[in-house]
């Protein structure tokens, strides 16, 4: 029992930075149609972004997040000027491999910058362990799944109660009807970029003591947020939610209970036959082909 | 003129690749095996998304199902070569056709997703059935290929087998992309309904394009198995669907010259990109990412462009 719980704690965890890169993906989406296949390599940017800030400049933890997520904002506004902008006309496919060219040479700038060898990024909660029913879960696990479930309750927020997030949906809904409206539509565009961007770093930050701090490490994620996005229904943010739980769950307890060969198939696997038999997802767009 | 087209292209492959063949030195030929390999794949995946606009970004999957039928048939199993290449071509054909059925209901970035979930668990698969697969450690000692006392086992003698198989391979492509069957791939690509109010059955021309995409990917991939005469996962993993597609971008998509330049120009960049270092894949996305955006009908789409215009100017005089 106490196995099953410290394997379902770090699966919520790891299902948690799952489900904030699959919202960063989904608001892009959304808001702007583009379905961002280098969405994993903006997860390892914000790992790499802590890494320059707390391990390299060695500034104290909250100055070196902030730092971090604004470098990654700014990095947001800059990929919506130079990657949105030229390819905001172009069809579908035309995007899609855009940006996987985009993700490659993130990529690449990443090894050019930092090397192949993995770095180490401490937590703020490093060596802290809490006991659940005789079960030793990390602190910082903990914090993942309690930083989630605010941020999540952040966005509801933004999205549902203020002005800013009602205008980022209506752009999203119909961008012609919003600039009719008044709305200053290519601002609230580029904020849709930056927030999936922000989202993305925290994801990043919140991953790299979990994992090593890899450059390679942006293609594992974009697969396991893809699956999660499909599962819980593409364009829908509760269904990133539960999508990205159910991979990061089904990744830690099928590794031990099934097998750790395979673990990441299963995610695969359900992908694909919920992607033959319900295309929509659990909470997702009903229409199989848009975008 | 227009008719022989396919006989032109062929002999032009026969000819330009069987001069270079006897000038280039060791290294290069081998990388340029590896054009002509990659090349087959690529006019493979053109059936697929150059003609019938299938966005997949798991052709990988297809050249290594290819490679490892012909891997352990020929190894675990005894057989020759020469047969052991139709029954992989066989395989790989059937299960495209198998996992197209249910797939290719889905469009746009669903099917980019599907297969690229698709190429991941086929890695997955080939790395962790070790007792058929060997693991990552790959399957070696797969026999060369030979006609009676005569083996393929240099680059050079290798590399005018692939030319044949090319030539047929880009000689059958003409044919068939000028074909009704042709034809109906590029409708379905521009317009799914208006094709099918022509009363072209869609649902099979895009299993047949993905068949037919298939069985080029498995004939690559034979070729690559029996070329290296070793075969491990990572060689067919997504990375590599990428590049073809890169490929196929880069010459022209929908054009067989396009897939077989750009096969040939993207597998020698690297070497004459050397002095860029760990940058050469920067490079690469930039060039493709410059691609998309200023010539999206490839190098095959500039040089008509460029024709065009040359026509235009003489036109422009000749009045």
């Amino acid at each position: 029992m106490a196995d099953f719980i410290q394997l379902f704690v770090n699966g919520l965890a790891l299902g948690s930075v799952y489900a904030l890169a699959a919202i960063g993906f989904v608001i892009v989406y959304s808001a702007t149609g583009v379905v961002n296949f280098a969405a994993g390599q903006f997860v390892m940017f914000g790992t790499f972004a802590g890494v320059a800030m707390l391990a390299n400049a060695g500034l104290p933890w909250p100055v070196g997040y902030t730092a971090a997520l604004l470098a990654m904002a700014a990095f947001g506004a800059l990929f919506f000027i130079v990657v949105y902008l030229p390819l905001r006309t172009s069809p579908v496919v035309t995007v899609i491999i855009g940006t996987v060219a985009v993700g490659i040479v993130m990529q690449n700038a990443a090894l050019l910058g930092f090397g192949s060898w993995p770095f180490r990024l401490a937590s703020p909660l490093e060596g802290i362990t809490i006991d659940i029913a005789g079960a030793a879960i990390t602190a910082h696990a903990a914090m993942v799944v309690v930083v989630t479930g605010l941020l999540v309750g952040l966005i509801w927020l933004l999205f549902y109660r203020t002005a800013l997030g009602i205008g980022m949906r209506a752009v999203a809904q119909d961008a012609e009807a919003a600039r009719l409206m008044g709305l200053n539509v290519n601002l609230l565009l580029a904020l849709s970029w930056i927030l999936a961007t922000v989202l993305a770093g925290i994801a990043g930050l919140l991953l790299g003591p979990m994992w090593f701090a890899d450059v390679n490490m942006g293609d594992p994620i974009a697969l396991k947020a893809f699956a999660a996005t499909i599962i819980g229904g593409f364009g829908s943010l509760p269904g990133a939610i539960a999508g990205g739980l159910f991979v990061g769950l089904t990744e830690l307890l099928g590794a031990s209970y099934l097998s750790s060969a395979y673990k990441d198939l299963i995610a695969f696997v359900v992908m694909i036959l919920f992607l033959l038999v319900r295309p929509q997802g659990v909470f997702g767009e009903r229409i199989q082909d848009r975008g | 003129m227009r008719r022989y087209n396919s006989l032109i292209t062929a002999a032009a492959i026969l000819v330009l690749g069987g001069l270079l063949s006897l000038v280039l030195a060791d290294y290069r030929l081998r990388l340029l095996n590896v054009s002509v390999i990659s090349a087959i794949a690529v006019l493979g995946f053109n059936f697929a998304f150059g003609l019938a606009g299938l966005i997949s970004l798991g052709h990988a999957a297809f050249v290594g199902f290819g490679a490892y039928a012909l891997a352990i048939l020929t190894t675990a199993s005894g057989w020759s070569p020469w047969l052991a290449i139709p029954a992989a071509i066989l395989v790989t054909t059937l299960f495209a056709g198998l996992i197209g059925y249910p797939l290719l209901r889905l469009r746009g970035h669903y099917l980019a997703l599907a297969t690229l979930g698709l190429n991941v668990s086929f890695t997955i698969v080939v790395t962790n059935w070790i007792s058929l697969t060997g693991g990552t450690n790959g399957i070696s000692g797969i026999p060369e290929l030979r006609l009676g006392s005569f083996a393929f086992n240099d680059e050079r003698r290798f590399l005018w087998l692939g030319l044949v198989m090319l030539a047929l391979c880009a000689a059958f492509a003409i044919t068939l992309q000028r074909s009704r069957h042709g034809r109906a791939m590029m409708a379905v690509r521009d317009d799914e309904t208006a094709a099918r109010m022509t009363g072209i059955d869609v649902t099979r021309v895009k299993i047949m394009a993905l068949c037919l995409s298939a069985a080029f990917a498995a004939l690559s991939g034979t070729l690559f198995a029996t070329h290296v005469r070793f075969v491990a996962p990572e060689d067919f993993n997504y990375a590599h669907s990428i590049v073809y597609l890169a490929m196929l971008i880069v010459g022209g998509e929908g054009a067989v010259a396009g897939a077989v330049i750009g096969a040939a120009l993207l597998t020698f960049l690297p070497e004459w990109l050397r002095f860029l270092g760990d940058a050469y894949l920067a490079f690469f996305g930039l060039m493709l990412l410059a691609i998309l955006i200023f010539l999206p009908t490839g190098l095959v789409g500039l040089a008509g462009r460029l024709r065009r215009l040359g026509r235009g100017a003489q036109a422009e005089t000749t009045r």
